[in-house]
């Protein structure tokens, strides 16, 4: 049987050791994973129960009057055609009529309403996931690569909801139409019922069979979708790169190969829950075989007439198909659950920790940094920063300055607390950061990030993200002081001008000054910049620096900039070396002192006359 | 459709096996009932129990036949979609890889990421779908239709007379759905964007404390898009009573003009409980076949948006393939501007206009100017990122437009003013500029790029992995990088634009004196000063024109522009 093992040449991916793990895994806690899922799932549905119960109520009536139409056929087939008689027949054709109205409106409306519950749940699902991103640490985003966490949002979400739209009622009126064939069997021949139920316990057992084997495929499988809408996100995003280097066929190798992993997994989830529908129609001819062989002998010694026979076999085929149905559902259920089990797993990750003891707290704005030590990562061998001490009072202007990877910037993301520090403490006018409200921490902070980042919409609203309530006039207050106002005004449609995500239409400095721009219009308290205006040319940046100097007046503000002009009138320096702070003060002290400053200062500066 | 099933058609014969697989087992349940006659008439009729166990046993082997083709076609249709798949992500994922960058702007990345799962998926399980259960259903209706022509054609005719009403009805639903369920697509497409906008933004959003601003701009797209899809299902669940109520109302008609006809004794009874059971049947298949059109119209959605993909016209990528006529080695890394002027394609302003200058080959050449001046477009016209709206580029000698593309790009190293990594190791990252490169020469070019220091000061050296985009690297650690892997590629032409900026001043220095060594002609977009002085001329542009051009000491005297950044550098006393 080489067919069955590698097929078409698919290695399989599931060894039989494998599969004696899920089923270890499923006694423990696995088991409780599923049932978890599902009521989780449940309890997103929330206040659309009393609905859900309505849509319940109208499948029983759907498969009463399903059951009722060929019940009240087979009476006028009795009584009017075998006698050719018209009297009467009319009314009970209007019977007939009323019966189809009403399974037509209830079968509508249970689909109608389970529809909207079914996306008023993903909706749910969606936007809560989406709500506990805000939440997460920084670092959770670091380790993640962006089109995968989009696979689950969309992909995997997509999974689950196709079906809550169709299995939930599927799954209800089969049961229903089960119990009520069960009834009628055992009315009929209770003797023939047993036989035909011979074929539940094969039923279960090969059921659980399959599923050993489906479950973990479609996991793997939501899982190479994920990784291939990672890679194809950043390489999209880099695009510009790949055809620099051209690199397209290296890119396309790479695709290929997630793409074949996504094939395989896809191969063998389809090939094995397959089966199920297969063993179903078997499982059916089976009991069918049943019925017409073991009753046709039962029949000859009279146990049984030929008439139940007949019967029996349509009854045992309608008692097959709502199996069949289940069995079918529980396959896209089963892929479901996978998708469902990767979204909530985000849900699970932790958010960033708060303090129960935190308040609010107004600052006044000094800053200061006690025996700081941090790391990206437990992992990391060697700390990023190592013992940082200073204090910074109310409204001083402190430069960072240092060579690169020298741990500044990573100074100003524990200021603004995207990460917490490994050891020692970070204090707000004496406060420790842990017992501020990160709400209110952050609020009182603007901050111009070393790449400017500006959303897809008009320049107007990059601008006024800085301050939601900002007025238009604020708005181009702020453009005006950042030296921004000039180019705006000579966009196609000036503050009203739509930004693409590749911003081609402007220029990363002026990115940069759009950035600035969102900082003075948040108007803080402690100010973050973080080479803010590298790419920005000199001229424009002296004009603006003005401006800079203006707003960090009365704030305490963080600079950190290469160029070490734009820090000249800095109150304090700090300069960094290989995560630790090397040198700290003013800059006439610094230079007076011929430290590692004074080297830096004088290798950078122009002389016009040299 | 069509261009998206072209696709099946290399596995057009597994796919005839599935189908000729579920048809044997159409089949086996089709002679069920007439095997089910001979036990009741040869069996237990005739009182004779051989023939009961002959016929049993023969179902029994039929149902094992009918199993064991139900198997293997779970096999050779799931072959059959997932190669199908594979196929066509492949096929959308290279016609991506062709476009140019102004393709780009048609579909945004998010889109683009949707088309290559989520569409794919959509028109993978309807074919994996057709190839099992779904062309049963049909097959059924049809079946049955013929059956009762054969059995009362008077009276079946009361069963098609339905039918024209219904074929108008569901392609007026096909056509809804397909409209419809586009728009869902297209929303998830917004949906997509949102998202990624975000996690790009991350910091950005919790810095200004927008977690709840961006939730409700989440919100609405994720509500528009439930909306649209509740709007395309719902739609679509006027299918099912409609076809009910017309085919029972057909049943309806055989039952009272089938009275009549037994009273009148024009048709016998067996004629009409025979009619009456294929009508039923043909409903008890409807619920599959409104599956179908709702399952067909979405694929159908889905294929028309990666068709849109799959006709985009490569305009300059696959155009000009290399016309003879090698660079002669005098001219190695030679660039000259004639009258470039440039608009972005769909914009009507004119970034640069009637640029013109020349590189001699292995000079160095820095380009000045102020934000937004043209700088940075001007570089990525060179591998033509972007084709020149008027005037000519030629590298070496030869028109860029007459270069193969290939070709062009292998000869230039370019560092983006943002660095962009990929998600690797650094090594990988590195051998981008040559993948063949071999370990010394990539640690040659990570010296020169002044970054291989700190790399050996990771714990894991080389072998560390990049974050998403770089995350876990320094801004100045990044530029390095990206200099480092356009150095590996040794081409003729090395543009660094603004890379520098994150670096401080004392390892750009160092930089500079490592790439002093170099042979290749350069262009440097800078803003410093100190660094235009090291070039052999210096380009200042100034809203998309050439203002001056000349060594640092010429510009110092003629350039007022130039002297007023030079005065903005000046050490602060």
């Amino acid at each position: 049987m080489g067919f069955f093992q590698k097929p078409f040449g698919y290695e399989p991916i599931l060894s039989k050791e494998d599969v004696k793990q899920v089923v270890k895994k499923k006694k423990g806690p696995r088991a409780a994973d599923w049932k978890s899922t599902l009521w989780r799932l449940w309890k997103i549905v929330d206040e659309q129960r009393m609905l859900l119960v309505i849509v319940l109520l109208l499948v029983m009536v759907s498969s009463i009057m399903a059951l009722l139409g060929p019940y009240v056929i087979g009476k006028i087939i009795d009584l009017y055609v075998m006698h050719g008689e018209l009297s009467g027949l009319g009314s009970k054709i209007t019977l007939l009529i009323g019966i189809y109205v009403l399974l037509a409106i209830s079968l509508f409306l249970q689909n109608y309403w389970m529809i909207g519950i079914a996306q008023q749940t993903i909706y749910r699902l969606r936007t809560s996931v989406f709500t506990h991103f805000q939440k997460l640490p920084i670092s959770f985003f670091d380790r993640r690569q962006h089109g995968e966490l989009m696979s689950r949002m969309t992909n995997d979400i997509e999974a689950v909801s196709s079906t809550l739209n169709s299995s939930f009622i599927q799954v209800f009126s089969s049961v229903l139409t089960l119990g009520g064939t069960l009834i009628i069997m055992l009315s009929l021949s209770p003797l023939l019922t047993i036989l035909t139920m011979t074929i539940i316990p094969i039923m279960f057992w090969a059921m659980r069979w399959i599923t050993r084997r489906t479950a973990p495929l479609f996991k793997e499988q939501q899982s190479a979708m994920g990784a291939l809408n990672g890679m194809v996100e950043e390489t999209i995003s880099g695009q510009r790169i790949v055809k620099a280097f051209s690199q397209e066929e290296r890119v396309k190798a790479e695709f290929r190969d997630k793409s074949l992993r996504l094939k395989r997994t896809g191969f063998w989830a389809q090939t094995y829950s397959g089966y199920i529908p297969k063993v179903m129609n078997f499982l059916n001819n089976m009991s069918f075989t049943i019925v017409a062989g073991i009753g046709g002998v039962l029949a000859l010694y009279g146990h049984v007439s030929i008439g139940v026979i007949v019967i029996f076999t349509e009854y045992a085929r309608q008692f097959t198909r709502p199996l069949n149905d289940l069995a079918n559902q529980f396959n896209t259920v089963l892929s479901a659950i996978a998708g469902a089990e990767r979204v909530f797993s985000l849900l699970d990750e932790q958010s960033e920790m708060e303090m129960s003891t935190a308040k609010n707290h107004t600052l006044v704005g000094q800053v200061t940094f006690k025996h700081v030590f941090f790391k990206y990562d437990v992992a990391q061998e060697s700390y990023t920063l190592k013992d940082i001490n200073f204090t910074v009072e109310p409204g001083q202007t402190v430069a960072l300055v240092g060579a690169t990877g020298a741990g500044k910037t990573t100074i100003l993301q524990l200021i603004a607390r995207f990460y917490e520090v490994t050891k020692g403490e970070v204090l707000f006018d004496g406060i420790n950061v842990q017992q501020i409200e990160r709400q209110a921490l952050r609020c009182q902070m603007a901050f111009v990030l070393q790449d400017p980042f500006l959303f897809e919409t008009t320049v107007r609203e990059n601008i006024r993200y800085g301050r939601l309530d900002a007025s238009d006039e604020e708005v181009i207050e702020a453009a005006q002081l950042a030296n921004a106002h000039e180019f705006i005004m000579k966009l196609k449609d000036g503050y009203d001008t739509v930004l693409k995500a590749d911003g081609r239409e402007i220029s990363q400095g002026q990115k940069q000054l759009l950035s600035i721009a969102r900082a003075l219009i948040a108007n803080p308290k402690i100010l973050l910049l973080d080479e803010a205006t590298s790419s920005i040319d000199t001229v424009t940046e002296l004009a603006i620096q003005e401006a800079l100097d203006r707003l960090m007046q009365g704030r305490t503000s963080f600079v950190i900039a290469h160029r070490l002009n734009t820090v000249h009138n800095a109150d304090v320096i700090l300069v960094m070396q290989k995560g630790e702070l090397v040198e700290a003060g003013l800059q006439q002290e610094l230079i007076e002192s011929g430290g590692i400053y004074a080297q830096m200062l004088s290798a950078s500066t122009y002389h016009l006359e040299e | 459709m069509k261009v998206i099933f072209s696709y099946v058609k290399p596995y057009k014969w597994t796919a005839v096996i599935a189908l000729c697989l579920m048809l044997m087992e159409l089949f086996v349940e089709l002679i069920q009932p007439l095997i089910m006659a001979k036990i009741i008439d040869d069996g237990v009729r005739a009182q004779n129990q051989q023939m009961i166990i002959q016929w049993g046993a023969v179902l029994l082997i039929l149902s094992f036949i009918a199993f064991l083709a139900g198997v293997i076609n779970s096999y050779f249709s799931s072959h059959t979609a997932q190669s199908f798949a594979f196929d066509l992500r492949n096929a959308l994922f290279e016609k991506i890889q062709s476009f140019t960058l102004a393709n780009y702007q048609k579909f945004s990345t998010a889109s683009l990421i949707t088309r290559l799962t989520n569409d794919v998926t959509q028109v993978q399980t309807v074919l994996f779908m057709s190839l099992r259960i779904m062309l049963r259903a049909p097959l059924a209706v049809v079946g049955s239709v013929v059956m009762a022509f054969v059995v009362n054609a008077k009276l079946a005719l009361f069963l098609v007379i339905g039918a024209p009403i219904i074929f108008v009805f569901l392609i007026f639903m096909v056509a809804k759905g397909v409209s419809y369920f586009g728009k869902v697509q297209k929303r998830v497409d917004r949906l997509n964007r949102v998202l990624q906008e975000n996690l790009q933004a991350m910091r950005l959003v919790k810095a200004y404390l927008r977690g709840k601003y961006e939730a409700s701009r989440f919100e609405q797209v994720a509500s528009h898009l439930k909306v649209d899809t509740v709007k395309a299902l719902r739609t679509m669940e006027y299918i099912m009573p409609v076809l009910l109520f017309v085919m029972n109302m057909s049943l309806l008609a055989v039952l009272w003009f089938g009275t009549k006809q037994v009273a009148t004794g024009t048709a016998p009874l067996g004629d009409i409980v025979a009619i009456v059971n294929y009508a039923m049947r043909i409903t008890g298949s409807f619920s599959m076949f409104a599956f179908i059109i709702i399952f067909y119209a979405r694929a159908k959605a889905s294929a028309e948006r990666m068709t849109e993909v799959l006709a985009v016209d490569n305009e300059v990528e696959s155009a000009s393939s290399s016309i003879v006529g090698a660079s002669s080695d005098m001219k190695l890394g030679e660039l000259v501007f004639h009258n470039v002027s440039f608009q972005y394609p769909g914009t009507d302003a004119t970034v640069l206009s009637n640029v013109s200058f020349q590189v001699k080959s292995g000079e160095k050449l820095a380009i000045m100017g102020a934000t937004g001046a043209g700088k940075s477009t001007l570089l990525q016209l060179i591998p033509r990122f972007y084709d020149v709206t008027e005037g000519q580029i030629y590298v070496e000698g030869k028109d860029v437009q007459q270069w193969d593309l290939q070709e062009l790009r292998d000869i230039i190293g370019y560092v983006p003013q943002q660095s962009l990594l990929f998600t690797g190791s650094i090594a990988d990252n590195v051998r981008w500029g040559d993948t063949k490169a071999e370990m010394d020469e990539v640690l040659n070019a990570t010296m020169q790029a002044q970054i291989h220091a700190s790399v050996e000061d990771f714990p894991s050296g080389y072998d560390t992995r990049v974050g998403q985009k770089g995350v876990n690297l320094s801004g100045g650690q990044k530029q390095r990088l990206s200099i480092a892997r356009a150095l590996l590629r040794k081409g003729h032409i090395l543009m660094l634009d603004d890379s520098t900026s994150a670096l401080d001043v004392k390892t750009e220095q160092a930089l500079w004196d490592a790439l002093s060594e170099e042979s290749a002609t350069m262009l440097v977009v800078t803003q410093k000063i100190r660094t235009a002085k090291g070039a052999d001329h210096i380009l200042l542009i100034d809203e998309g024109k050439v203002v001056a051009y000349g060594s640092h000491e010429d510009l110092v005297q003629t350039s007022e522009l130039y002297q007023k950044i030079a005065i903005s550098q000046q050490e602060v006393k």
